[in-house]
């Protein structure tokens, strides 16, 4: 079986998809093995959570924010592969005066690592630990929200992944991580956060990140498709008060549904190596976050080195 | 295999703690309130009960009896029971006493501020489009009541410290006429937690403090009465804790406050201030008389529409120290198309397109807006910074926020008849489609309430601060600059601003020199 990268983007809306972005598959490349890729990812929303009060706020209207993410990944060896992402991301709303945003957003770099793997007749079970690290790129604004790039904050992700594959047709993969968010460095000198805050740093809360997903091969393993459930949930942080702007320090949580699919050519001489991607989620239910609805396309091309 | 794969694995964690800590260990302490040790005081103003109120006619107008004798059997009882507290803290009492400290104003006007900003948010449409407002009628709402907007903090600031500054004049005079020494110099195994100091105990100014300011916030925050009930409790008990008052300087300090806060809120509730939110009939007939005069008019951008601006009958609210709101009403602006309109417009299409980091920083750094302690609140925590710096005690506190606060309050009264006297409209109505960083607030441009707070702020604590007059007047400019980076106010709406704010802030400042403390 052709070892492919695969990526799953997922867009959370209110801030950034592709902070939680997840590197959550049980693929690994092969030693020498180098892939580029490149999503586009559209998140779009006409309603969000205040708190758990879900609202419509016509100054804002629909929100789009469009993410841009060129990404490589590297098999340092069979078991251990790194992956390099710089995602740009553009927002805008059609209600309202306020101006939209554009600009990277945050460089991340994740190591996977395939702790298990082991074949019983035609089934398998692997599992693997990924590390991410990302922080920002530039100086951008955080405390802009909903327009505002991302969070602007170190963030460090532990993962572990699970998956039991039958057949080699049918797989049921599972993962949990924790998401460790330092500070952001906002322009005001003091904000209200359940009390009086006279500083310009703001405690970015920590995350709980779980998915399940299920999913399957068909044409000859030319295709993939997976359905998928991911919840993203801060540990703490306050509400969007009233009628008011959100905040980094915000308690952010999401519970999504989508599915995905992915076509790699693998006989078709001049476009070898390529494969196609698309993805579908919608926001279920989720508190300071917008109820978005997202689309994503990609492409992706991998050879030896 | 199995101990290569250990390793890795032992390598990884390693390498991930390595990380996490790294994020962690860069983590600033967020400060809730200025971290400040009680100091001693750079001066004590022993005249300052010869000082002018502003509420009374003088410092003897609340009669205060004369204590017992030091060595009375009552007193001698006081401060055996003030003994035996002070000598026996627990951690909390500790704790309590050093975050109070000897200037306990401080606090008191960073609660204010947090209450601001707790109540400073705008009454969201309901689901028909209409707006219900805020009502002291019915404060638990919704919306709840107040909306904390600039000129009620404006106001609400003015209130607490002129209050604060009365009640401490009348304990200073008391304090001389009656020089009761502090309960440490009369026995002293009694500790004190704060600097020594020759100054007389009685009356309390620390109870006048804690009882002027809770009952001040009440009455403007009327959701807050158990917050409020519980921190002057606590501060009331701090006095003991920390050595400095026995229960007889405590009660004269609360008969104090309590006689000062009913003056101000009885001023308080024949200033003109509940109909400052006027009906729309009225607003709609402002908004006519100025487009009969001007030929223009401004309209609320938000969706669903607002139906009545804030406050249009502010500039109608009684002032401190400015006889008459026509005296600093600033020339006309330059009518919309007109050649000057147009130098001044295109600047903000200009920095919409290209604002620096710089210059962004500046527009969200007074930004003040929905949500936080509103610009009044900005240049009182710039004042209490200076406070904290120059060492003053709290009498000279007091006045350096009553000024400061009257000056504030005056300058939005001034810019807010401005504001529906010219009725100007925002860059976002007379530019369709602009955008902006900053949302654009719910009143009229001309003048810039940022420029005007401020014009006014930085000539008070120039004045009062003569070695900062550099420094805030900068901070000034600085603030009436950021609302033309933030897009929400053209450049000719700050620099009258900045001018109106000044000439409010000569009457205060006139006053100022005339009440004796300088």
């Amino acid at each position: 079986m052709k070892k492919i990268l695969l990526l799953q983007v997922f867009c959370i809306g209110f801030v950034t998809s592709v902070l939680s972005q997840t590197f959550s598959d049980a693929i690994m490349m092969k030693k020498k093995e180098i892939c580029f890729a490149f999503i586009y990812d559209q998140g779009t929303w006409d309603q969000y959570w205040e708190g758990t009060n879900l609202i419509t706020n016509e100054n804002i209207g629909t929100f789009t924010r469009s993410t841009y993410m060129p990404m490589i990944a590297y098999g340092i060896t069979d078991k251990l592969n790194v992956l390099l992402s710089t995602p740009y991301v553009s927002t805008k709303s059609d209600g309202g005066q306020l101006a939209g945003v554009q600009g990277f957003q945050d460089v991340n770099v994740a190591l996977k690592y395939e702790i298990i793997k082991k074949d019983f007749g035609k089934h398998r079970v692997s599992a693997l630990a990924v590390a991410q690290f990302g922080t920002p790129m530039s100086n951008y604004l955080s405390d802009y929200m909903p327009y505002s790039l991302g969070l602007g904050t170190q963030e460090f992700t532990g993962r572990v992944i699970g998956q039991y594959e039958f057949n080699k047709m049918i797989y049921l993969r599972a993962s949990a991580a924790y998401v460790w968010r330092g500070q952001t460095e906002v322009e005001r000198p003091y904000y209200y956060n359940n009390g009086s805050y006279y500083t310009t740093y703001m405690d970015v809360p920590n995350a709980v990140n779980y998915q399940v997903i299920l999913g399957g091969w068909a044409f000859k393993q030319s295709l993939r498709m997976e359905a998928f459930y991911n919840i993203m949930n801060s540990v703490e942080g306050d509400d969007i008060r009233r009628w008011n702007m959100p905040q980094p320090t915000n308690k952010m949580e999401a519970t999504q549904a989508g599915f995905f699919a992915q076509y790699y050519f693998k006989s078709i001489k001049p476009i070898k190596g390529f494969s196609l991607m698309a993805s579908y989620n919608q926001v279920l239910e989720g508190r300071n976050v917008g109820k978005a609805t997202n689309l994503g396309v990609g492409i992706t091309y991998q050879f030896t080195f | 295999m199995i101990d290569t794969t250990m390793k890795k694995l032992i390598a990884f964690s390693l390498s991930l703690v390595l990380i996490i800590g790294s994020i962690t260990s860069c983590e600033n302490e967020l400060p809730t309130h200025l971290n400040f040790s009680a100091y001693k005081f750079s001066d004590l103003d022993t005249d300052g009960g010869n000082w002018q109120p502003i509420l009374f006619a003088s410092s003897s107008t609340i009669v205060i009896n004369s204590p017992a004798a030091v060595n009375s059997p009552e007193y001698q009882a006081e401060l055996a029971d003030l003994k035996s507290t002070a000598q026996n803290l627990s951690g909390s009492q500790v704790e309590s006493v050093a975050y109070w400290t000897n200037n306990p104003i401080i606090r008191w006007n960073e609660i204010a501020l947090e209450l601001a900003a707790k109540y400073n948010l705008i009454p969201p449409p309901n689901p028909d489009g209409t707006y219900t407002l805020p009502s002291a009628a019915n404060p638990a709402g919704p919306p709840p009541f107040p909306f904390a907007h600039p000129p009620y903090t404006s106001r609400m600031l003015a209130y607490l410290s002129v209050a604060q500054f009365d009640g401490l004049i009348t304990a200073w005079h008391y304090k001389y006429e009656y020089n009761r020494p502090a309960p440490y110099e009369t026995d002293s195994d009694i500790p004190y937690a704060y600097a020594k100091n020759s100054l007389p105990s009685y009356p309390s100014d620390g109870a006048v403090i804690a009882v002027v300011s809770r009952d001040i916030l009440k009455a403007m925050f009327p959701l807050e009465h158990d917050y409020l009930n519980a921190l002057a409790e606590e501060h009331l008990n701090s006095l003991k804790w920390s050595g400095s008052n026995t229960t007889s300087d405590i009660e004269a300090g609360k008969v104090i406050g309590t006689a000062v806060k009913t003056a101000a809120l009885a001023r308080a509730s024949t200033d003109k201030m509940s109909a400052a939110q006027t009906p729309k009939p009225i607003s709609d007939a402002i908004k006519q008389s100025a487009f009969d005069r001007f030929g223009w008019s401004w309209d609320n951008q938000e969706s669903p529409v607002r139906p009545v601006g804030l406050t249009p009958a502010f500039g109608q609210v009684t002032m401190w120290n400015v006889p008459n709101v026509v005296d600093v009403r600033p020339v006309p602006p330059p009518a919309p198309g007109s050649s000057e309109f147009e130098k001044d417009a295109q600047e903000l299409r200009d920095f919409a397109k290209n604002l620096t980091t710089n210059q962004r920083k500046i527009a969200n750094w007074w930004s003040d807006g929905l949500g936080t302690y509103t610009p009044p609140g900005h240049w009182n925590r710039r004042t209490k910074e200076y406070i904290v710096k120059y060492e003053l005690n709290p009498l000279r506190s007091a006045r350096t926020f009553a000024y400061l606060n009257m000056a504030v309050m005056d300058a939005g009264i001034a810019c807010w008849d401005a504001k529906y006297y010219y009725h100007y409209p925002r860059p976002i109505q007379t530019m369709p489609g602009f955008k902006t960083i900053l949302g654009t607030p719910n009143f009229p441009s001309y003048t810039s309430g940022h420029s005007t707070f401020s014009g006014a702020a930085a000539e008070v604590l120039a004045y009062i601060f003569p070695a900062e007059a550099a420094a805030v007047r900068d901070w000034a400019i600085e603030a009436a600059e950021s609302r033309i980076y933030g897009g929400i106010h053209y450049r000719f709406d700050s620099e009258a601003g900045l001018v109106q704010g000044r000439a409010v802030a000569s009457y205060t400042i006139a006053r100022a020199e005339a009440d004796g403390a300088d």
